[in-house]
């Protein structure tokens, strides 16, 4: 194998994992606080993609600027579903066994209504948005080059990790939610609203959709049928990095771009995603803690 | 499940009523299309009892069964493709195949709980559809990747499961129904169906008390496998085409989970009702109004799956069941109230 083209393909697959790692923040939050697989996740962020690309589309509007829009909208996406959809389930389950396959499940409902309607609404097309610089690139050295919009992306996922993770430990709303995840009795009895934590951290875990797909529009098309490939790329992402742990989540992302972009170069594009679950399978077996995980 | 006296009665008697209706219908029905649908629904509801033998009595969600019923369409029609293999034969033979793939993934599988044992199953169905995708050939066998296999018609021998029109199909797969039932039937009352009760209820707990949680979970799976196996030629054979988005796809083992839940996993019944409710709703939304709202009929199934997990948690079963328990008062009975 040709050295500097293994190079390439580990600094492509470097940026996109970080764009990967963003991705699955969201859904190693809620399962980090309150154990509940978005089985949606990737559903969410279709919408999160289909927001910048109409404001695009009917208004011209930068789809950097929508992330003003995007981000309140899939929080507010997040929120109603957790506070309408999921939290009866919860005030069922207080007396019961906590039994995390029916969230699952009802969250698998509302990805199979999210995507379908979407579909209904635009049809099966892949759409993108074209800005003026999406097509330029600069170099490194002599071989390698890096498209803007690409390398914007994944300094953005880098961004908002750093500022997410600040906000979990630095302010008082963090504090509650990684409480409420370490234990939802105890800090229900120190007077934290453990439902009202519950909401918000689904909406939280939704707006970075909302981000993510803005700075992801300029260089991935969206279709209504994305949904679940990226909804499962993000549980192994998670699972990767070691489940509820913020930093692991990147390095779960970076890992996983990485092993894609590179097996990409030995086998065809569409059957490297294999090597994905492989490493998934193995994790699970051998380290399920994760890469960096530790108990919540 | 103890129900007294008079509600078996009923429910014999409600059993023998569906089971004249089922056996008579293609006698009323002639139209291909509706006859079709029927099928359909008979065939989900066969699917949708296999997975519930493992996924419904043990409590595990499985979302990888649809590579185990891929498995079975694909060797039984490689077999006749590539041999002359008769499908009937065919079909167990993959049976035999998808029932090791089952014990040996769900081996180490049945060591993870909750959502990351089903996240496990959902990557190694994954693992076998990509790579089915993607190989157009093995060992000079053509799979076609992503394009499918079509089943060759050789005019209508029954020998190699090919008839003239629909209704014979129909027999088939009400047959394997009944099979299936009568499987889930039997385990239920068995040692086994309690000890699976008992681990789904509590895995340490059953353990702690002697139960050889591996080896009942295992059992379960060899039986739902080659189960779903053979489901998987028989569609298959039916629509003489298989490929691996339809026949290995998460989307297909969503809807058999789907339906099990909806209707009520951990019962005989459950499943089927499930599938009865949602497979006509389907196939009827989908031909009345698909042209013009593709994809209605699966908004119309995540509707259906949400309201279940929020109202009717334990399935569509459960208020039959009351209904069941509770009329004997009206004929005098003292019926006692059962635990749904």
């Amino acid at each position: 194998m040709d050295l500097i083209i293994l190079g390439v393909a580990v600094v492509n697959g470097i940026v996109l994992g970080g764009l990967y790692g963003a991705i699955a923040i969201g859904l190693s939050l809620i399962f980090g606080v309150m154990r509940v697989i978005n089985f949606a996740h990737g559903s969410f962020l279709m919408i999160g993609l289909f927001i910048p690309y109409w404001f695009w589309q009917l208004f011209k509007i930068n789809p950097y600027v929508s992330i003003l829009v995007a981000a309140p909208a899939l929080f507010a996406l997040g929120y109603g579903v957790q506070a309408i959809l999921i939290a009866p389930l919860y005030k069922r389950e207080r007396a019961m066994v906590l039994e995390p396959i029916s969230a699952l499940m009802l969250t698998a409902g509302v990805g199979l209504i999210m995507d379908n309607l979407t579909f209904m609404a635009f049809g099966p097309d892949f759409r993108g948005v074209t800005i003026e610089f999406a097509s330029k690139a600069f170099w490194i050295g002599e071989f390698l080059n890096i498209n803007y919009t690409r390398f914007l992306a994944f300094l953005a996922s880098l961004g908002l990790t750093v500022l997410l993770s600040l906000f979990l430990v630095r302010t008082d709303l963090g504090r509650a939610i990684r409480s409420t995840a370490q234990n939802r009795d105890a800090a229900a009895l120190c007077g934290i609203n453990v439902m009202r934590i519950y909401n918000v951290t689904f909406g939280m875990g939704c707006a970075v959709l909302g981000v993510v797909g803005c700075v992801m529009i300029p260089f991935y098309p969206v279709s209504p049928s994305i949904g679940l490939a990226f909804g499962v790329r993000s549980f192994i992402t998670v699972v990767l990095g070691g489940i509820g742990s913020i930093p692991g989540c990147i390095l779960g992302g970076l890992v996983l771009g990485v092993v894609e972009s590179v097996a990409a170069q030995f086998v065809t594009a569409t059957s490297a995603s294999i090597f994905s679950f492989v490493i998934f399978i193995l994790v699970l077996f051998f380290r399920p803690t994760g890469l960096l995980g530790m108990k919540v | 499940m103890a129900t007294e006296p008079g509600g078996r009665h009923r429910v014999v008697t409600a059993t023998a009523a569906v089971g004249i209706l089922l056996l008579t219908v293609p006698l009323a029905v002639t139209d291909d299309y509706y006859l079709h649908v029927l099928i359909a629904t008979l065939y989900f509801a066969y699917m949708a009892s296999a997975w519930n033998i493992v996924c419904g009595y043990t409590g595990q969600l499985s979302l990888g069964h649809s590579a185990l019923s891929g498995i079975g369409g694909y060797i039984s029609t490689l077999l006749l493709i590539n041999a002359g293999l008769s499908p009937w034969i065919g079909m167990f033979v993959g049976a035999l195949w998808a029932t090791v793939v089952g014990v040996l993934v769900g081996w180490p599988c049945f060591r993870l709980r909750g959502p990351y044992f089903a996240l496990t199953t959902i990557a190694f169905a994954e693992i076998l559809r990509i790579w089915t995708e993607n190989t157009e050939e093995i060992f000079g066998i053509e799979l076609r990747g992503a394009q499918g296999l079509s089943v060759p018609l050789k005019g209508h021998v029954p020998t190699l499961f090919q008839f003239d029109g629909k209704v014979p199909y129909y027999y088939i797969i009400l047959a394997m129904l009944v099979a299936v039932m009568a499987i889930t039937w039997w385990m239920e009352r068995s040692r086994m169906g309690f000890y699976l009760k008992a681990i789904r209820a509590d895995q340490d707990g059953a353990e702690a008390l002697g139960v050889n949680s591996a080896r009942y979970l295992l059992s379960a799976m060899a039986v739902s496998s080659f189960l779903t196996a053979l489901g998987g030629s028989f569609y298959a054979q039916y629509f003489r085409y298989i490929n691996p988005e339809r026949n290995m796809g998460l989307d297909f083992s969503i809807e058999l989970a789907l339906m099990g839940i909806v209707g009520g996993q951990g019962t005989v019944v459950g499943p089927i009702l499930g599938a009865f409710l949602l497979t006509p709703a389907g196939e009827i939304t989908r031909a009345t109004l698909g042209g013009k709202f593709p994809g209605l009929h699966i908004v119309i199934y995540g509707l259906v799956l949400i309201l279940a997990m929020l109202f009717l948690p334990k399935g569509l079963i459960q208020p039959l069941r009351r209904l069941v328990a509770r009329r004997p008062a009206a004929s005098g009975a003292v019926a006692p109230q059962t635990k749904a």
